[in-house]
């Protein structure tokens, strides 16, 4: 049925016989669909599915939205074919799909070519393993490029009764409609189009557009990019007046993102893995800030740049991990103010222990590799000390409220839920370790690595619960995004602690 | 007196030390953390009976408690520099105290409410296992511990003895001895395969098996049956029937002289009169192999069988007798016979499929026993260990009572039924569940929210209506209700489960916790003291 429609369209309107180029250009990026259960504009849709397939956001040279547009027109019997490869990421898949090593995308026609090798796999393997989760990724991400070429990908506004709800492309383009609105606009398509966004905007009006402003404009780079020249500015010149300005540049972008993503979702920014690590990065500035105005130590507003740095890197590279798109919430987290503040108090907590971690680190560096008085070490202990209280004072005031959540929702006030339990678990290890400072059992030589490595429980409680607990027994093969990025980071730092710690003494010397 | 103030003294020195705070502290980490990976791998309760709600960490628990207490008792009388401090510590003894009057007396369960029936049962999530002598009008409710091993329950009442509890269970193949058994009770194990496929298979004609006489495997109809019956099957007679006396085990086809049949036909069907062991008996072979009594009825007591063999012929049929197979071949239109002992295969008719004796018995029968086993977790749900068993000894006989079905057993002519079940708790009210409303995020199938429409129903006090959803609970005396979960029930319409929670130690938690967070304040942020940077001289 789908595959005439290209033929009438064509016996109606010869200018359509060129084909689809005239149709699917950048001007649909603000026409209106549904998916995910949200409204958004089809530029979003567009290039969250063609990232999801191909992990990039072109196709060939066209851009998403072309692409996505080209695609769900293959339905209609649109005689073309786009460079489209799928992406797989476990070895092992790769293997069984018969391709190299290092090849990291196979063509989505050989791979629907391997269907039902990839599903009988499926079905074979019992186990909830690395290997079967990317096999169902991948038949995940088969099965949407087919919802886009089967055109049930792209939803269309329709107006009935003075309200809009949403069709599938392939119900939406059919043979009444488009012979109803022959020698009507520029080709019958392209005006059924055009009615349906006139008549989409004339009841929902352009709330929606937002999400594209906020996708186009990537206020997190600009922000990405000043932070990262605030810190050479500081470290740099001595007078700080022009890295003070260009951070505050770099905060007035992020804050304007996040004020513009509230406004999109309608909630507070804290509510996936994404949205944590954007919320730490700029939290950590701001503490560092504030603890700055206490104690007037530039240090501090240093490591919050780096913290921040830090984040705004992870938000824009790891997209495996962290998923940037805005989704609906599962039912127990809406409308929930103590989630909010909750969420908001840990996250802040773990902004300032980044802190403590990113001196702690820089202290052993340079310790281990120049030379520090004991006086300056003294000091910077204190430093460090200092943002552990302020990341204590609001890990307990954030664990308690995680209570009062969970009294709220569920009607327990503590139930040993993975989660909770290791934000308590980091609370311990911080409080063990203030209460350690005032035993011989922690000297400021000892406090500096522990402090350093206890971060390790705090990334732990934030990704390791989620990427690593949640996955449960059978994923060891840490094959994942998530899990590589935790077991690197604990790599990394055990490996900077044995390096500090190898020569003994580090070069303090007496003031 | 003297003596014990100074031993007090030590205790508190001990109890109060920093160091010793920094150990059960440590110690409580570490504790938590390996609750966080048992629970991922083997499941929430699990982890809870393993290490949560253990004697052990309840006593880590008191360990911090204690220490707590004793650090503030030591730095008594109050100094003006540790405020932060005693409130601090104070709100943490009340949050410790609170937390333990929840555990004594709190109530966390469950209510399922399916669409219109009404209830006032709560289920907590503790074991119980239930003795009831319906005839004595008597009932014995046995708590079962909360441990995550196994456990001897050393139980003994009326005759009746537990032993064994296994909070985590499998069923698995047990061989049970029995040398009462006959050759007509005998079990087989066997494996049908071809090249793509195989599946063992499991018979017996033993009473006490957990196995049955027949399967069904796709189109294959497999049938186990006595092996006094293989000969009688492996005849081409023109019938085809088959006559059978299940006691003396012999077997016969009609046409043996001491056979007389008649043939009549009532409803279109095939009535058989057989004359066998000098007695008259009617069968409908195609309707059932019973015979029929005076009224023409099934007489299920009897201890004879015919079986028409035509019935058969259509559609895949295997006659399996232990030590040999038959079954009809569509290509030479016979009935064919095959030695089939332990290790021997016969090839079938249909799709290369052969069949394998693997183990053939009689003096035992394969019956599901459950062992124990750590549960295992997998994407969020327990795959493995759901099952809670007891083992139970009364009469003699030993057998398992599982957390599926309850049990009944007659001991010298009296019923006992035996059920292992949760602990549930009684409201001072009913519970009507009118409707549960699920909305979905538009254009998808995810959840966005669940309602429950619910009447409370409480005798002269009259009705009331509510509605729960997520974030909404009902409070009703002290008891809150709140939306949980769903189910969907046989009928269609979805029931609801609702989490309900009776927390006396809640005042006390807030208490203690708006302490600590107040105290930590005042403690770390507000008292300024700080290391002067090298080089600057403080005002």
């Amino acid at each position: 049925m789908l595959k005439f429609l290209l033929v009438i369209i064509i016996s109606i309107s010869g200018s359509w016989a060129q084909g689809p180029m005239n149709f699917c250009t950048n001007d649909l990026e603000t026409f209106p669909v549904q998916a995910g259960g949200r409204e958004k504009p089809l530029y979003v849709l567009a290039t969250e599915t063609i990232r999801y397939i191909t992990g990039s956001d072109k196709v060939g040279e066209f851009s998403a939205t072309e692409a996505f547009c080209k695609l769900s027109l293959k339905a209609f019997g649109m005689p073309l074919e786009l460079p489209v490869s799928v992406k797989v990421d476990h070895i092992e898949v790769r293997k069984l799909l018969g391709m190299k090593e290092d090849q990291t995308h196979l063509p989505v026609m050989e791979l629907t070519a391997k269907s039902d090798l990839l599903m009988q796999k499926t079905q074979e393997i019992k186990e909830n393993n690395s290997f079967k989760k990317e096999l169902n990724k991948v038949q995940g991400r088969l099965s949407t490029y087919q919802a886009i070429v089967g055109a049930r990908a792209w939803t269309v506004p329709v107006l009935e009764k003075g309200q809009i709800s949403f069709v599938p492309l392939s119900e939406f383009l059919t043979q009444t409609r488009v012979e109803s609105a022959q020698g009507k606009g520029a080709n019958p398509v392209s005006y059924l189009f055009e009615v349906a966004k006139r008549d989409y905007l004339s009841v929902q009006g352009e709330k929606y557009l937002l999400e594209l402003r906020y996708f186009k404009l990537n206020l997190f780079v600009w922000a990405l990019f000043a932070s990262l020249l605030g810190i050479i500015l500081f470290v740099v010149m001595k007078n700080k007046l022009p890295g003070a300005i260009i951070t505050g540049a770099s905060i007035v972008c992020q804050l304007t993102a996040m004020t513009i993503r509230v406004m999109i979702s309608g909630r507070a920014p804290i509510t996936n893995m994404y949205e944590t690590v954007m919320f730490s990065g700029f939290g950590a500035l701001i503490i560092s800030i504030i603890i700055f105005y206490f104690r007037r130590e530039i240090l501090f507003v240093l490591a919050g740049l780096a913290c921040n740095v830090l984040s705004l890197m992870m938000m824009k590279f790891a997209n495996g991990m962290l998923d940037e798109g805005i989704s609906p919430l599962v039912p127990v987290l809406r409308d929930n103010f103590w989630l909010s503040t909750h969420v908001t108090t840990v996250i802040l907590s773990y902004a300032a222990l980044a802190l403590s971690w990113i001196l702690a680190n820089s202290l052993l560096l340079r310790a281990r590799f120049k030379t520090v008085t004991a006086a300056e070490y003294r000091y910077e202990v204190d430093l460090i000390y200092t943002s552990i209280k302020f990341g204590v004072v609001l890990l307990s005031a954030g664990v308690i409220l995680g209570g009062v959540w969970a009294d709220y929702s569920w009607g327990r006030f503590w139930g040993w839920d993975p989660k909770e339990t290791w934000s308590l678990i980091v609370l311990l290890v911080y409080i063990a370790i203030l209460h350690g400072k005032y035993t011989t059992l922690i000297p400021p030589t000892r406090f500096v690595p522990l402090v350093a490595g206890s971060f390790m429980s705090v990334m732990m409680a934030w990704f390791g619960v989620n990427y690593i607990l949640a996955s449960g027994l059978h994923s060891y093969g840490f094959s994942e995004g998530g899990a590589v990025f935790l077991g690197s980071f604990f790599a990394i730092q055990i490996a900077v602690l044995i390096l500090c710690l190898s020569k003994s003494g580090s070069q303090v010397t007496p003031s | 007196m003297n003596n014990l103030i100074r031993t007090y003294r030590q205790v508190e020195l001990f109890f109060g030390n920093m160091k010793f705070a920094v150990f059960i502290i440590l110690l409580f980490a570490v504790t938590l953390a390996y609750g966080t990976f048992m629970e991922s791998y083997h499941g929430t309760e699990y982890a809870n009976r393993l290490v949560y709600k253990s004697w052990w960490f309840m006593g880590i628990q008191f360990g911090m408690f204690l220490s707590i207490l004793f650090a503030t008792l030591l730095r008594l009388p109050p100094r003006k520099s540790l405020y932060g401090f005693y409130v601090i510590h104070a709100g943490l003894i009340i949050l410790f105290l609170g937390s333990f009057v929840t555990y004594q007396s709190g109530v966390d369960g469950t209510v399922s409410l399916a669409p219109n029936l009404p209830s006032r049962q709560v289920q907590v999530n503790e074991d119980e296992f239930k003795i009831q002598f319906p005839a004595k009008g008597k009932e014995v409710i046995i708590p079962l511990p909360y441990s995550a091993g196994k456990r001897n329950l050393g139980f003994e009442y009326e005759g009746v003895k537990l032993s064994t509890f296994l909070p985590f269970a499998e069923n698995k193949e047990d061989w049970i001895f029995d040398p009462a058994a006959d050759k007509g009770q005998a079990s087989t194990k066997y494996r049908i395969f071809n090249d793509n496929f195989g599946e063992f298979l499991t018979l017996s004609l033993h009473p006490q098996s957990a196995y049955t006489n027949t399967q069904q495997l796709g189109p294959l109809n497999v049938h186990y049956m006595p092996e006094s019956l293989a000969d009688c099957f492996a005849k081409n007679t023109p019938d085809g029937l088959i006559v059978w006396n299940g006691e003396t085990t012999g077997c016969a086809s009609p046409e043996r002289r001491d056979i007389r049949r008649t043939r009549q036909s009532t409803s279109g069907r095939e009535l058989v009169e057989v004359s066998y062991d000098g007695q008259n008996l009617r069968f409908m072979p195609e309707m059932s192999p019973l015979p029929l009594d005076e009224k023409m009825e099934l007489n299920e007591l009897s201890q004879y069988r015919v079986f028409s063999k035509k019935l058969f012929e259509k559609s895949p049929h295997l006659f399996l007798f232990g030590k040999k197979a038959a079954f009809f071949d569509k290509d030479t239109q016979k009935w064919e016979a095959h030695a089939a002992g332990p290790g021997q295969e016969v090839s079938l008719p249909w799709m290369g499929f052969k069949v394998k004796t693997l183990d053939h018995r009689t003096d035992a029968y394969p019956t599901m026993v459950p062992h124990y086993i750590k549960p295992i977790q997998d994407n969020g749900q327990v795959t493995v260990g759901n099952l809670k068993a007891v083992e139970v000894e009364v009469g003699g006989k030993k057998f398992w009572v599982n957390s599926q079905e309850p049990i009944a057993f007659t001991l010298n002519g009296e019923r006992i039924t035996f059920e292992l079940t949760k602990r549930s708790l009684t409201l001072p009210y009913e519970i009507v569940l009118n409707q549960f409303k699920m909305d979905n995020d538009p254009g998808t199938t995810n959840p966005a929210s669940y309602e429950s429409f619910i009447t409370l129903f409480k005798g002269n006090e009259g009705s009331e209506k509510h509605r729960v959803y997520m974030n909404n609970p009902l409070k009703h005396k002290s008891f809150t209700f709140y939306q949980a979960s769903y189910f969907q029930t046989n009928e269609g319409p979805y029931g609801s489960v609702l989490s309900v929670n009776f927390d006396p130690g809640r005042f006390w938690k807030y208490l203690g916790s708006l302490l600590l967070v107040l105290g930590s304040i005042w403690h770390f942020v507000l008292r300024k003291k700080s290391v002067v940077k090298p080089g600057e001289v403080r005002a």
